[in-house]
């Protein structure tokens, strides 16, 4: 009895002492995850892939912390341990260093951070943007590239893993590993232990889209897996006039037809070499410009009194990766499906819009401030947009300069709409006559700072002349009466609207707080509410993003007609594609005074045709093709590589010991009966 | 199975059904056949079935043999050209290796 009592106060002293520890694995411990860290991914097209992957399990490499060019070119030439991650500045991301490190075997990865002096430019698209699925001749012809700063980097297969890492701590962390372990004596690297770091982001895709879309299908495969998904995202359009008239009493929708319409448009997304994006110059300012011309002209023109023009704003998704948003319209368009999916090309709710129903196609490209030049690109002359040229002059703030530039067409959703409709009357308005003055076109640092943006708190501010809040209130206002006069055939003469708050509050939404008043508005925060900007990449078909589906409730509610009170019924008003009921906030001022909203807003899908044209020949090269590659982990995080001495020296001892434990057991077993006493062995029942 | 312990008669039977178990496209079947009796066909003295056993053997062996060397030429050609033979190679696998 008494040893029971003691055996179990053992085991109870022994169990307290053992849960006081956590089980933190050795394996765990001896890494130190860097977390602010974000990788470049792969993604393929018809016939290639691009962007990184490391291999299975993750590259690991000796840090090199460089500051400077030389430092790159002195460990490659120096470096005994190998292979290496060279840790660069982001200026010294260039297609020059990245083909030599791909060149290089001593390089198994590359890690950039942000610079601490100003950038000179950071983009890694193209030089001419979507080059493939332009109108020919519109760049690289005439002294014409509009994005010349452009590395291409985006587009190439770069083979080894590329991580951005954006927190200063982080930095220092590595830089003080690297400064311990690894920066003196590099003739004597491979006799010590050394600060490395295990970049992991091995792609499941590889080759090219038709190949991976045919992987993630076949049926045979003992381990059927998805590995690409077609880029994808939703289009949003809304309209200023309804589209159809709604009775009230009946709840009986006919739509309007025989409309005419001036179609206001901007591209809605942005690219990043790295799997996060900002695009505050592009597509941002125009995006913004756009929404304000959409509460601009819903102010001055509350109501279709009988007018034979109506306004549809469109945002285009994908346009980075060859239009695709555009292209999914245009298809639509031509099949009857725009605005709405039809059976037969008519529909009982919507007007069917046609290409010859557009009578001129206005985009709004980048339009930061610069030197308060705004350029009005029209690729081709006609009696449209002439006039349309004259009345942006004669309602043009007096703190723009416009300029034409004939012939011109920058990148833009135009492309695709003059490919097919080559007399389409088209208007592009950019900062920029031939070349970008975005220096961080489709990168993580075309951020607020890019466009000089600072939020306002007006009330105890005023608001300088040469803020981006201004210019663009200055462009929307000019747009808006020219559309203004254009469908009323009537000049505003009134003053300016002033909307200095909604497009102050709408940068300050997309570029640094997501949980912000506009969001509130419209009752869409988004699901993790972060302190940074909204993430604009087009994302994976049927993953829409959050920015999406905010923005195209922020224009519903900019162009939305209040209709009654709030309350439950409100979203229960009849469902169908013309109109949609919401509950949403008045104003800005008044977050919680809320009335039911009639939107004519509406999403439809961009993704390519080619991805649901059934048999589509890939090799027609006919729309964009874009995929992205899944993944598992993507994480980096840094470690103490041995020396290469003790690390055969572990491997030989544990091979000795494996060769000795067999020779030990043999001899064993074959001394056996001198080793045990022999017993009597029972005779086997069976013969085998 | 302990071979020490059958008569020559048992192993015998043993080894050529063995041998016909291989021709269902099995040469692993053939393979063991030819390691596991390789002794009784060889180092054993000699008894009356031997003879035959030692056919078995050595046809079991050859058969192994052939279709070593066939799988390996099949499996190279196959490994070097997967990726040049696009859809076919993908049709062909039960398993894609990922990111390749």
């Amino acid at each position: 009895m008494m040893i029971f009592a003691k055996n179990g106060l053992i085991l109870l002293i022994l169990k307290l002492v053992l849960n006081s520890c956590n089980g933190d694995r050795i394996k765990d411990r001896m890494y130190i995850d860097v977390k602010a860290s974000t990788s470049c991914f792969r993604r393929f097209n018809a016939t290639h892939q691009v962007g990184c992957s490391s291999q299975r399990g993750g590259a690991n490499g000796v840090i090199h912390f460089c500051t400077k060019e030389s430092d790159l070119h002195f460990i490659l030439k120096n470096g005994t341990a190998g292979p290496y991650v060279p840790i660069v500045p982001a200026s010294l991301l260039t297609e020059k260093s990245v083909k030599l490190l791909k060149l290089s075997p001593k390089v198994s990865g590359l890690v950039v951070y942000p610079n601490n002096e100003t950038l000179n430019s950071f983009t890694h698209d193209l030089k001419c943007p979507n080059e493939n699925f332009a109108v020919p001749n519109t760049c690289g012809k005439n002294e014409i590239t509009w994005n010349p700063r452009g590395t291409g980097l985006l587009f190439q297969d770069i083979g080894f893993p590329v991580f951005f890492i954006d927190l200063y701590e982080d930095v220092t962390s590595v830089k003080e590993c690297f400064q311990k372990f690894n920066n003196f004596s590099y003739d004597t690297q491979r006799d010590r232990a050394l600060c490395s770091i295990q970049l992991n982001s091995f792609m499941y895709g590889a080759k090219n889209t038709p190949t991976c879309i045919r992987r993630s299908n076949i049926a045979t495969n003992l381990n059927p897996m998805r590995v690409c998904d077609p880029l994808g995202s939703k289009n949003v359009w809304a309209s200023l006039f309804p589209l159809a008239t709604y009775n009230n009493e009946t709840e009986e929708v006919k739509p309007i037809l025989g409309q005419k319409y001036i179609v206001v448009a901007s591209r809605s997304d942005a690219a990043s070499l790295f799997d996060r994006t900002v695009g505050a110059e592009s597509p941002i300012t125009g995006l913004v410009t756009l929404l304000a011309v959409a509460k601009i002209l819903k102010q001055l023109l509350p109501q279709n009194k009988n007018y034979t023009t109506n306004v549809l704003f469109i945002l285009f998704n994908g346009e980075s990766f060859d239009y695709l948003g555009s292209q999914r319209i245009v298809y639509d368009m031509e099949r009857g499906n725009f605005p709405v999916e039809t059976e037969n090309g008519t529909s009982v709710f919507l007007p069917v819009i046609k290409a010859k129903d557009i009578t001129l196609f206005i985009e709004l490209s980048q339009l930061s401030r610069g030197d308060g030049h705004v350029f009005i690109h029209r690729y081709k002359l006609d009696r449209w947009n002439t006039r349309f040229t004259d009345l942006l002059k004669i309602n043009s703030h007096s703190s723009l300069t416009l300029a034409t530039s004939d012939g011109t067409l920058p990148p833009s959703s135009v492309h695709t709409f003059i490919r097919k409709y080559q007399n389409l009357s088209t208007l592009v308005l950019a900062n920029h006559e031939r070349e970008y003055s975005n220096r961080f076109y489709n990168s993580i640092f075309d951020n607020s700072t890019n466009i000089n943006f600072r939020y306002f708190n007006r009330s105890d501010e005023l608001v300088p002349i040469d803020s981006i809040q201004y210019h663009l209130v200055a462009i929307a206002n000019t747009i808006s009466k020219s559309i203004y006069q254009e469908v009323t055939g009537v000049r505003y003469e009134d003053g300016d609207v002033d909307l200095f708050e909604l497009v102050n509050e709408l940068l300050y939404c997309f570029l640094e707080d997501q949980n912000c008043k506009l969001h509130q508005v419209v009752g869409k925060i988004p699901q993790k509410q972060q302190d940074q900007p909204l993430n604009l990449y087009v994302g994976v078909d049927g993953n829409t993003n959050d920015a999406v589906t905010l923005i195209g409730f922020i224009l519903g509610w900019l162009t939305g007609d209040i209709v009654g009170e709030s309350n439950q019924n409100c979203t229960n008003i009849s469902k169908n594609y013309a109109f949609r009921f919401y509950n949403m906030s008045v104003d800005m001022a008044h977050l919680n005074v809320t009335k039911c909203f009639r939107m004519v807003m509406n999403f439809t899908d961009a993704v390519s045709p080619a991805f649901i044209i059934e048999g589509y020949d890939w090799s027609s090269n006919l729309y964009s093709s874009w995929s992205e590659s899944t993944w598992g982990d993507m994480n980096a995080r840094l470690f103490l590589k041995p020396s290469a001495a003790q690390e055969s020296m572990v491997m030989a001892v544990g091979s000795i010991s494996i060769i000795f434990s067999f020779l030990i057991v043999y001899f064993i077993k074959s001394r056996s009966d001198i080793l045990f006493c022999p017993t009597a062995t029972q005779p086997s029942p069976v013969d085998c | 199975m302990d071979l020490s312990k059958l008569t020559n008669e048992k192993k015998l039977s043993l080894c050529r059904g063995y041998f016909r178990t291989g021709f269902a496209l099995l040469p692993f079947v053939w393979a063991v056949n030819a390691i596991w009796f390789f002794n009784e066909a060889f180092r054993k003295p000699e008894y009356e079935e031997q003879k035959q056993l030692k056919k078995y053997v050595i046809y079991s062996a050859i058969g192994a043999a052939i279709w070593s060397v066939v799988l390996t030429t099949w499996i190279v050609i196959f490994q070097v050209n997967r990726d040049n033979w696009g859809e076919f190679a993908d049709r062909i696998s039960f398993i894609i290796p990922l990111g390749s």
